[in-house]
């Protein structure tokens, strides 16, 4: 009997110990295109992917809807549609102001504070919010004493704080609370200071070979008057060769012509005695004949975070000090620098790279470590690059330049089989006995045609402005006559009734709204673009039939579900107008995603057979808890 | 001052050697024993521990008066002030030792900050070898840059420079180190060579981040290193170690705070044993 109950004993504590060393790696690759890598793999320059496809699976994974990021990840995370989770688009509107603001998370300041002369001082610390609701799914593994490490989840700032530990991802804002903000100094004299989309562009003083410039801060909290923190910089210019002496505070660093520096720690002095730590890359662009330097949004530094970016608080400083200090910002390769010419595109490339790098040599690091239960870990480089580098893919792009793009047509295909070195090292350093999935949260296309829904509210006569001699440039908020507004875009698919007693200025009544609804899908389908000879519009998603749980109220009536190649353009979905309906893209952001869903699916590959097959993003979370034995009915709404 | 420094880093290598590859911890607790008992040493035999004992005595006698007599207002009245003039007399009696003490342990401190106070390179590491000139060096009056040459071994690569910023009085270099190692750079300024430790190792090791000119203040404050010596213009030499901090339960924490707190919890441990009045 006493046999009996040790070997019991034993064998409990060897199942127990078993089911604590199981591996699972799951390897978010943001973006990667299910026709495009079953191509590159067909041709044999994705050898791991088709190793792992060979005794595994590969196939495509449905996508969310809309097909964006945040809440494509949020349904992973929680295997909810958005009416579980809350998230609908990467803004949502507030219909009491009918302003945007960010869908994923808010930052509210400390309301109490104490005043004395021109300071103040908070009596709490602000708070950082998570706006997606929902039960991650690694919740449940931790429930069952399995370790979750879960690193750049999108959708997850601040962090769960479930996991045993986390980094956030996509999300986490950069020092001054924007997705990302860098500056450019210039010692131009003819150049004017100025703010332009995800940047600024600021003047250096520049007299015997030394520029001097200031970084810009958040504003100050210690301060009554609204007044933002700085720090002053230094550049001293050798007067023979292109390199130059950075100074910022009490760090130094040489720098070349066309290098970029390592992580530079700034202190904002807020009060004596209180600075608020950030660090920021410097790329030296030029000297000659004008002192050019691009400084990288200022970032949260991991080292001594302002905002909490881990789980624990204190992992983001222990990896920091493992790996060297890295990009916290959410989404960190700077588009927008590109987009705005400040960046030329072998620039963006090389910035890119910095970003990939480090996040592949930290993973390494991770890898390594990892020794048990779920390791989630997210790459986002593939998608920002297909977004700015997908022209020189397509030939039929409308900015397709013969000349130039031919020089960058293997990026992304590039981008692709280094994505594929990733699961071949995986693999290489995994146990035998670990599951390896890698996913992707949705796939990609050429954005040829850009469409203003908001121009074609007004076209249609659903969106009245107040001034229509004068729309283009100006802003719904601006120029729009609400009273005789029916419905409004927002969003990159985004489709709102102006319904009566919802939105502050509403007309519409309840009882018409589903009628108008029916009468706008069909106006929409039947959208022809001109230069195409196709319909702009291949799918719509009325907000009722579409999601299901508690958060119907923040997402849109109607959710636009483009054609492949069209795009809602980035004037509308904040809510501007240009006076046109359909026109080419020829900005510098060629490639998208957020069309009909069943148009951009992600990818799903494994290996071996997975104990819970999964289609889609929101079963994928399911699947993963399987492996470790665990059913998740899903949580309770959403399903 | 050169000598007594040259000795003063070959005892401190060797006692530290056998701890380089471990924890900071390690070799910083062991120093600190021993300068707990250096400090008791020094106090017992330099101070006048009757009088010591005597004043202690008095102060104890001062506080049990104001326990005994709390409802006494004079008596807690002279009590306080029999305490507080005891106080004087015992800071009086501790100054000799003090002075005796600041001595040794300025020395024992300056060698241990070139211990504990930084980090080694490690390889693909980058760093700043700065060259500063005195303020009446004579290209900062001509506006020239200065002729200068930098010659660094096997194992550490020039990345950049030299960058001539006259407002900083500097020539900076980025350097990289390919290997760890021990290594020797050499500046070649006004006829003179200059040669400039650099290592590169993850261990605790004496690291040298300033030479500096030979004057006496700058080798009593950098003393892990010998001085510049034939380029009068030269006011130092500097590579740009990272600074190191202790990881005490997930704080960091500067060496010198761990040195000091682990030293009086020693002595307060040792006094009985050694028979001091602290």
């Amino acid at each position: 009997m006493a046999l009996a109950a040790v070997l019991a004993s034993l064998s409990l504590f060897s199942c127990a110990k078993a089911k604590l060393e199981k591996q699972v790696i799951v390897l978010g690759f943001d973006g990667m295109d299910y026709q495009y890598t079953r191509r590159l793999m067909a041709e044999g320059r994705m050898p791991n992917f088709s190793k792992l496809a060979e005794t595994g699976t590969f196939g495509p994974l449905a996508t969310a809807v809309p097909p964006q990021s945040p809440v494509a990840w949020s349904n992973f995370i929680t295997g909810m549609d958005s009416g579980g989770h809350g998230i609908f688009d990467f803004v949502h509107r507030n219909p009491d102001t009918m302003q945007p603001y960010m869908s994923t998370s808010k930052t509210e300041g400390s309301e109490k504070a104490v005043k004395v002369g021109k300071y103040k001082f908070p009596l709490a610390g602000g708070e950082v919010k998570l706006l997606r609701h929902g039960t991650p799914f690694w919740e449940l593994l931790e429930a069952n004493g399995i370790e979750s490490h879960i690193y750049r989840m999108p959708a997850n700032f601040p962090p769960s704080g479930s996991a045993s530990f986390e980094l956030s991802g996509m999300g986490t804002p950069d020092i001054l609370g924007t997705p990302g903000t860098f500056s450019f100094y210039t010692s131009d004299i003819f150049v004017n200071e100025r703010e332009i989309s995800g940047g600024a562009i600021y003047a250096l003083d520049y007299w015997e070979n030394r520029a001097e410039g200031r970084l810009h801060g958040p504003e100050n909290p210690f301060l009554q008057r609204r007044q933002t923190l700085s720090a002053d910089f230094a550049l001293h210019v050798d007067p023979e060769s292109p390199v130059a002496k950075l100074v910022v505070g009490d760090e130094q660093r040489v720098l070349a012509v066309g290098e970029w520096s390592d992580w530079v720690p700034v202190a904002f002095e807020m009060i004596p005695t209180q600075v608020l730590p950030a660090m920021g890359r410097f790329y030296l662009r030029s000297l000659r004949p004008e002192v050019e330097l691009y400084v990288s949004p200022l970032q949260i530094d991991p080292i001594s975070p302002a905002l909490p970016i881990s789980t624990p608080e204190s992992f983001a400083a222990e990896l920091a000090r493992r790996t060297g200090r890295f990009y916290t910002q959410g989404m960190p390769e700077d588009t927008k620098a590109l987009s705005g010419d400040v960046f030329s595109r072998e620039e963006f490339l090389a910035q890119a790279k910095i970003t990939g790098d480090e996040i592949l040599g930290q993973y390494e690091v991770v890898l390594d470590d990892f020794d048990g239960g779920l390791l989630f870990y997210y790459f986002g480089n593939l998608d920002l690059i297909c977004h700015m580098m997908f022209r020189s893919t397509d030939p039929g792009h409308p900015a397709y330049d013969a000349e130039r793009d031919p020089e960058y047509l293997k990026v992304v295909e590039a981008t692709y089989t280094a994505f594929d070195r990733i699961v071949g090292y995986t693999l290489e350093h995994m146990p035998d006995d670990a599951k390896l999935i890698v996913m992707s949260d949705h796939g990609f296309s050429s954005w040829r045609r850009a469409f203003h829904l908001n121009d074609w509210l007004i076209e249609k006569g659903y969106l009245t402005v107040k001034n229509p001699s004068k729309v283009a440039g100006t802003n719904i908020y601006s120029n729009v006559d609400w009273s005789k507004t029916r419905a409004y875009g927002l969003g990159l698919n985004g489709l709102f009734i102006n319904v009566e007693d919802r939105e502050s200025k509403g007309v519409v009544p309840k009882a018409e709204r589903a009628a108008l609804i029916a009468e706008i899908s069909e106006e929409l389908l039947a959208e022809i673009d001109p230069a195409t000879g196709e319909p702009a519009v291949t799918r719509l998603y009325e907000l009722e039939e579409t999601y299901h749980g508690e958060y119907l109220g923040l997402g849109p009536d109607l959710q636009v579900g483009y054609n492949k190649g069209t795009r809602c353009s980035f004037e509308s979905a904040i809510g501007d107008l240009t006076g046109e309906v359909l026109e080419d893209n020829m900005a510098e952001w060629s490639g998208d995603h957020c069309m009909d869903h069943t148009k951009v699916p992600g990818i799903l590959l494994t290996s071996g057979e997975l104990a819970k097959p999964a289609s889609s993003l929101k079963e994928l979370g399911g699947a993963v808890l399987a492996e470790f034995g665990i059913t998740w009915s899903g949580t309770s709404t959403g399903g | 001052m050169i000598w007594i420094n040259r000795v003063l880093r070959a005892v401190f290598d060797a006692v530290l050697s056998p701890f380089a590859a471990w924890s900071p911890w390690v070799g910083l607790a062991l120093v600190s024993l021993v300068s707990a008992v250096g400090v008791l040493w020094i106090f017992k035999r330099t101070s006048n521990q009757d009088a010591l004992a005597a004043v202690k005595s008095r102060i104890h006698a001062g506080l049990f008066e104001i326990r005994l007599f709390n409802d006494d207002l004079p008596a807690i009245f002279r009590a306080q002030t029999s305490i507080l003039k005891a106080n004087a007399k015992y800071l009086w009696l501790s100054l000799p030792p003090m002075i005796w003490i600041i001595v040794p342990l300025f020395f024992v401190f300056a060698q241990l900050q070139f211990h504990y106070g930084y980090e080694g390179l490690r390889p693909a590491e980058t760093a700043l070898l700065t060259l500063r000139l005195e303020e009446g060096a004579e290209e900062l009056a001509a506006g020239t840059k200065p002729a200068v040459t930098l010659d660094v071994p096997a194992g550490v690569e020039v990345q950049a420079g030299p960058v001539w910023a006259p407002a900083l009085r500097e020539l900076s270099w980025r350097i990289g180190v390919v290997e760890s190692g021990d290594y020797e750079a050499v500046v070649g300024y006004g006829g003179v060579e200059i040669p400039k430790s650099i290592r590169s190792t993850d261990r605790v090791a004496r690291l040298s981040p300033n030479k500096v000119a030979p004057h006496l203040m700058g080798q009593l404050l950098y003393p892990a290193e010998d001085p510049v010596s034939g380029a009068p213009s030269v006011e130092a030499l500097e590579v740009s170690y990272r600074e190191r901090a202790l990881d005490f339960l997930g704080w960091q924490v500067p060496w010198w705070l761990a040195y000091f707190v682990l030293m009086i919890l020693f002595a307060f441990a040792l006094r009985t044993p050694m028979g001091v009045t602290i």
